[in-house]
Parts: C-alpha cells; sequence; structure tokens
C-alpha cells in the first residue's frame, strides 16, 4: 500500500476538486431557472435607489462637491462602480458562508465529509463558483450601465484595476472562510453573515467617498479589502484622486489579503475541529 | 506499521452534551477488532450508538478517547488517508445530489477521492452496469426510486475502489425487493466476490444473521456480546422459544408470575402483536400462557422455536430491537 500522496499530487487533487465543486454549483443552479434568471434582475432593481437617492440630493447627476472631494463629478459613474463591489460581498458572506449549510441542507454534508480532502477545499470551491457567477453578473451589469448612462471608462486602467481586485478577492476569502467556520458552531449561523455583509457595505465607500465617514468607521474601513478595491478601481477606471499613494494601496492591500487569509484558515480550522468533537452539524 | 486487522478500535467514548446537566453517552468504551475481508455487524436498537461509532470510524466525529486505527492508519493523525481507505454508506438516499444525474454525481465524488481522470469514464460505466443502472444514467436523481437511489449510493461509494467499506443501515426504508438485493449484493459481491472489509450497522436481525460473519450485540453505546451468529444464538441458557400471534393490547407484566419464562419479548409486525418467551420447557408453560393472553385478546397461533437473535438480544440486554431505546 502507498502512504499519502506526493505534495504536487495532492495539490493537483485539491485544485481538481474545488473546481468540481464549482462546475457542480452551476449544474445545480442551473436547474433552478427562475431563481437563475433572478440574480442577473435584481442588481439593477437594488442600484436605483442609491441612484434615486443621488439625484434627489443633487438635483441632477453632477456634482461639484463631489468633484471637489473626488474629482469625479458623475454621481452615477461614481455610485455604479462601487454598487459593483456588493456583488463580491455576496461571495464572501453568503455564498462562501453558507457552502457547508447548503450541503447540509441537500443532505449531502456527511458524505463529502468523508472524501479524502480537507473540509476548506468546499468552501474555496464555492468561492471559485460565486467569484465566477458574481463576476458575470457584474459584467452584464457593468456593460449594460455604462452604455445605458453614457459612461466613458478608462480601459487603460483595466489591468492594474483587475490586478487590484484580485487581491481584495483573495483577502474576502479570508473573511468568507471565517463566516463560513462561524456557522458550523452556531446555530443560528446567518445571523453572522447579516452581521456582517451589513457592516461591511455600511463602512465601504459604496456610494460615498470614505471622507464622509466618521473617524470610527473610516478607521474600520482601513482593515476591509473591498474599501482599498472599490478606491483603486474608480482610480483607475473613473480617476478618482486618491488620499494615499497606489504603491500604499497596493502595499495595504496585499498585508491584509495575508492577514485576512491566515486569520480566515486559522478559524476555519479551530470550528472545524470544534464542530468534530461537538457534533454540532448533525441535525440533532 | 500496516497491521492485518483492517479495523481496530480500542476503548472508544463519545458523549454528546445536551445542555448543561443532561448528556448522552452515545459511545460508551467499545473495542473490537475486524480482519481484513471480514463482514462484521453491529445489531442493536435506534439509539443504541451506532451511527456515531460509525462517524468516529470515518473521522467526522472527533472520540472523546480511545484509539481507532483503520488500515493501518491513525484516524487522529492520518484522517485524510483513512478517508482514502474507506467508502462510507450512510444518510440513505439523500447523501445525492438530486438535481444531478447519476453520471454527474459520480464524476463529482471521482473529482473528490482524485480517481485518476483517464479511469473516471471506465469506472463509472462499470459501477453503472454493475448496479443495473445503466439505462437511467442521464435521468435525475430525483426521478429514480428510492431502490434505485440507494443503488447509486452503493456505486458512489466504489467509486474509488476502496478496500474497506462501512455501510450503516443500508435497507432502511427499502421496500422488500430491494433490500433482498442489496443484501445480496454486499455480501456475496462486495464481501465474497471483491473481497472487501465490510463493518455493516443494522436494527434487522435477520439482516445481521444472514450477512455477517461476526456480530457486536450494542445497546446504549456499549457491547454487550461479539461472536459469530451460530455461537450467540447457542449461548441462550433457554434452548426454545415459545411464540405466541395475537392481536391487541398486551401488556409485559401480565406475565410476571409465570414460572420458567426467562425473558419475554413482545413485538409489533403487519398489525400483529408476537409474544415470545424463552424457555426449556415450552409445553409446561403453554397452558398457563394460553390462559393469560385469552383473558386479554385473541390468539391467532402458537408455536415453538429456536432462539433468533433477537431472543438472545433481549435476554442479553433486555432492550428489544424493534422498540427499545
Ligand atoms: N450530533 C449529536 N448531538 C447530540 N446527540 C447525538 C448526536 N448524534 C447522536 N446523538 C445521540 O446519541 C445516541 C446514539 O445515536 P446514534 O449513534 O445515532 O444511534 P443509532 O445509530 O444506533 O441509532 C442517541 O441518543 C442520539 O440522540
Ligand atoms: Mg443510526
Amino acid at each position: 500500500m502507498k502512504r499519502g500522496e506526493g505534495s504536487t499530487k495532492r495539490v493537483f487533487h485539491y485544485l481538481r476538486a474545488i473546481n468540481a465543486e464549482n462546475i457542480k454549483e452551476w449544474k445545480i443552479e442551473l436547474t433552478y431557472k427562475p431563481d437563475f434568471i433572478r440574480q442577473f434582475i435584481e442588481p439593477f432593481v437594488y442600484l436605483f435607489p442609491y441612484l434615486l437617492y443621488g439625484y434627489a440630493l443633487l438635483g441632477g447627476r453632477y456634482s461639484e462637491h463631489l468633484k471637489d472631494m473626488t474629482g469625479i463629478g458623475d454621481m452615477v459613474a461614481y455610485t455604479f462602480i462601487g454598487y459593483l463591489f456588493i456583488g463580491f460581498l455576496n461571495t464572501a458572506c453568503w455564498a462562501m458562508g453558507f457552502s457547508l449549510r447548503k450541503e447540509q441542507w441537500y443532505g449531502t454534508l456527511e458524505t463529502i465529509f468523508v472524501a479524502p480532502v480537507p473540509r476548506w477545499v468546499y468552501v474555496a470551491g464555492m468561492a471559485l463558483h460565486s467569484t465566477c457567477h458574481q463576476g458575470l453578473i457584474m459584467l452584464i451589469q457593468a456593460v449594460v450601465i455604462t452604455t445605458f448612462f453614457a459612461i466613458v471608462l478608462k480601459m487603460g486602467g483595466l489591468f492594474p484595476a483587475l490586478a487590484l481586485v484580485l487581491l481584495m478577492l483573495l483577502g474576502l476569502y479570508g473573511l468568507g472562510i471565517i463566516v463560513a467556520g462561524l456557522t458550523i458552531a452556531l446555530k443560528q449561523w446567518w445571523v453572522v453573515s447579516e452581521a456582517l455583509s451589513t457592516l461591511i457595505v455600511v463602512v465601504t465607500p459604496i456610494a460615498y467617498p470614505l471622507a464622509v465617514l466618521p473617524i470610527v468607521l473610516r478607521k474600520a474601513s482601513m482593515f476591509l479589502p473591498t474599501t482599498y478595491g472599490i478606491m483603486g478601481v474608480r482610480h483607475f477606471m473613473l480617476g478618482e484622486q486618491l488620499a494615499v499613494s497606489l504603491p500604499t494601496i497596493f502595499l495595504r492591500l496585499a498585508i491584509i489579503m495575508v492577514v485576512w487569509l491566515t486569520f480566515g484558515m486559522a478559524t476555519f480550522l479551530i470550528m472545524d475541529r470544534y464542530g468534530r468533537k461537538k457534533g454540532s452539524l448533525s441535525v440533532y | 506499521m500496516i497491521d492485518n486487522g483492517a479495523i481496530t478500535v480500542e476503548g472508544i467514548y463519545k458523549v454528546f452534551k445536551k445542555g448543561r446537566s443532561d448528556e448522552v453517552r452515545a459511545v460508551d468504551g467499545i473495542s473490537f477488532d475486524i480482519k481484513k475481508g471480514e463482514l462484521f455487524g453491529l445489531l442493536g436498537p435506534n439509539g443504541a450508538g451506532k451511527t456515531t461509532l460509525i462517524k468516529c470510524i470515518s473521522t467526522l466525529l472527533i472520540p472523546d478517547s480511545g484509539a481507532v486505527r483503520v488500515a493501518g492508519y491513525d484516524i487522529y493523525r492520518e484522517p485524510l488517508e483513512v478517508r482514502r481507505h474507506i467508502g462510507v454508506l450512510t444518510g440513505g438516499e439523500r447523501s445525492l445530489y438530486w438535481k444531478l444525474n447519476p453520471v454527474e454525481n459520480l464524476r463529482y465524488f471521482a473529482a473528490l477521492y482524485g480517481v485518476p481522470r483517464k479511469h473516471v469514464g471506465d469506472r463509472i460505466d462499470y459501477l453503472l452496469e454493475l448496479m443495473g443502472l445503466t439505462e437511467k444514467a442521464g435521468a435525475r436523481v430525483e426521478k429514480l426510486s428510492s431502490g434505485m437511489k440507494q443503488k447509486l449510493s452503493i456505486a458512489r461509494v466504489l467509486v474509488h475502489d476502496p478496500p474497506i467499506l462501512l455501510v450503516d443501515e443500508p435497507t432502511l426504508g427499502l421496500d422488500p425487493y430491494f433490500a433482498r438485493f442489496i443484501r445480496d449484493f454486499v455480501k456475496n459481491e462486495l464481501n465474497r466476490k471483491q473481497g472487501k472489509t465490510i463493518l455493516l450497522t443494522t436494527h434487522y436481525m435477520d439482516e445481521a444473521d444472514e450477512l455477517c460473519g461476526r456480530i457486536a450485540f450494542m445497546n446504549r453505546g456499549r457491547i454487550e456480546a461479539m461472536d459469530t451468529p451460530v455461537r450467540l444464538k447457542r449461548s441462550m441458557p433457554q434452548k426454545q422459544v415459545l411464540e405466541i400471534k395475537c392481536q391487541g393490547a398486551i401488556e409485559k407484566e401480565i406475565f410476571d408470575r409465570v414460572p420458567d419464562a426467562a425473558g419475554i419479548n413482545i413485538t409489533h409486525s403487519d398489525g400483529f402483536v408476537y409474544v415470545r418467551i424463552n424457555t426449556d420447557n415450552p409445553e409446561m408453560i403453554l397452558s398457563s400462557m394460553i390462559e393469560l393472553i385469552q383473558q386479554k385478546t385473541k390468539i391467532f397461533s402458537v408455536r415453538v422455536t429456536a432462539p433468533t437473535l433477537e431472543d438472545v438480544f433481549v435476554d442479553l440486554t433486555g432492550a428489544s430491537l424493534r422498540n427499545g431505546k
């Protein structure tokens, strides 16, 4: 009998499992067609309250004040870029957070847990799936909104923007896996997702610049990957003026990414162990 | 390093805390060895702790104390290796993705188990053929009958061709036709032909009696006896059982004063009540038994049989397999 798999082999095995998880989720989702379509329409609907607020307050689409503060006068362009990022928050807080509870709901959780891959692999598979899924939704949104409102994006900024988004995503995955870990231990697991996503939406500069936040929240937002993602993308794609330099943004984002990922993974492993001691994932 | 015994369990405990003071001793100090190629059965009523024990062995739960080795691997230190060498059949029909078809289900599990890509197609064809599911390969699982779902679950368990199988209540809730198929399959194909080591749990005594080379009686988290079915049945101090088939409500207490009646077990099935009395002298107690029961209800038939595993179980544990808690 062979003892164990070599480490290269193991990496490929896990990657394959992650991808299998991704494909499985697409297939399952596509069997619920109305719900699938809903997910593409809803984001447009939820964008409107943001824009209507903006119009009501500014008496139009452009604001000199916003331009003074950020360098961007177009409220619609400014808001819509920030708004897009809510899709990624959904990935972390909801898709990743619920990945295990969803399997439990299918009835397959214990079946997949006896397969020879670590349990974070399933959460990672869900992260991949949801990132693709949300990415697709965001792409459609971006095309429709920019066309409809005649927003001109600086396409030259696309690649640096994407690099920043990638870093941000890794950081968000750290948050997502914490939520996934907590769902194992908590009976009312959805509370964590609710609380966290609300908190992030509030302190992340989606529809307003950071400068308008109270100082405490502004400090808090410095620890969230989304803050830098949004600032960076608006900078690269719309020309927002930054309060901090670009290298600083990249550096800070890289650091919080490592911190969140490490912290997230540790939390997950501890919670997984706790769950296997308590039997908290069985239905009793 | 690799020992011959396929599964070694030594002094396993698992206690679940329910609230502050309430606790359930689900597995209360269990030890046994299962040899390579053995078909070993855990027989016990609902709540005996069978599933909990299976979960400990399959690394789903961490025991409070004790040692478990599976195929030579330690469940604490090498859980991934343990999982690579076992196939676990639990959870019945819910353990599949109902929105996917059998092939998609098996492909997914093949990826989780790291079955080499070039073998996956053949392996799936073979398993579907083996389970008689080839024609259903493209149908969504939710469209399959319970029996077919259970067959597909078995195919799923075999996808990586594990040497050891943990099978938890494999025929629970299946109609007799599929239950028959599954039992024959487990014994003849999986154990005899493919030589797999199998740990099977059940609360059906016939199933344990028919399938298992050795049986452990499990009750309240403990093993009360462990031997071959034949020897277990021979171990009864009383060599015969008087069975009276009747209808209506009968309390055990009315038999309290019957002499020579060692254990009395009352079970219900198909709308009838069966009163079974372990005894050495069925003729001696026959008339008093009939008299007692006739005062309460109608008797359909009376017969004398050899002890079944259930009679031995009742004799040893005082608990019934069917109604016991
Ligand atoms: N995860 C759990 N949390 C709390 N109690 C549990 C858990 N799993 C099992 N139990 C309890 O442990 C006992 C044994 O259950 P189980 O192992 O399912 O028995 P069996 O499979 O023999 O029917 C039961 O009393 C059950 O309620
Ligand atoms: Mg059970």
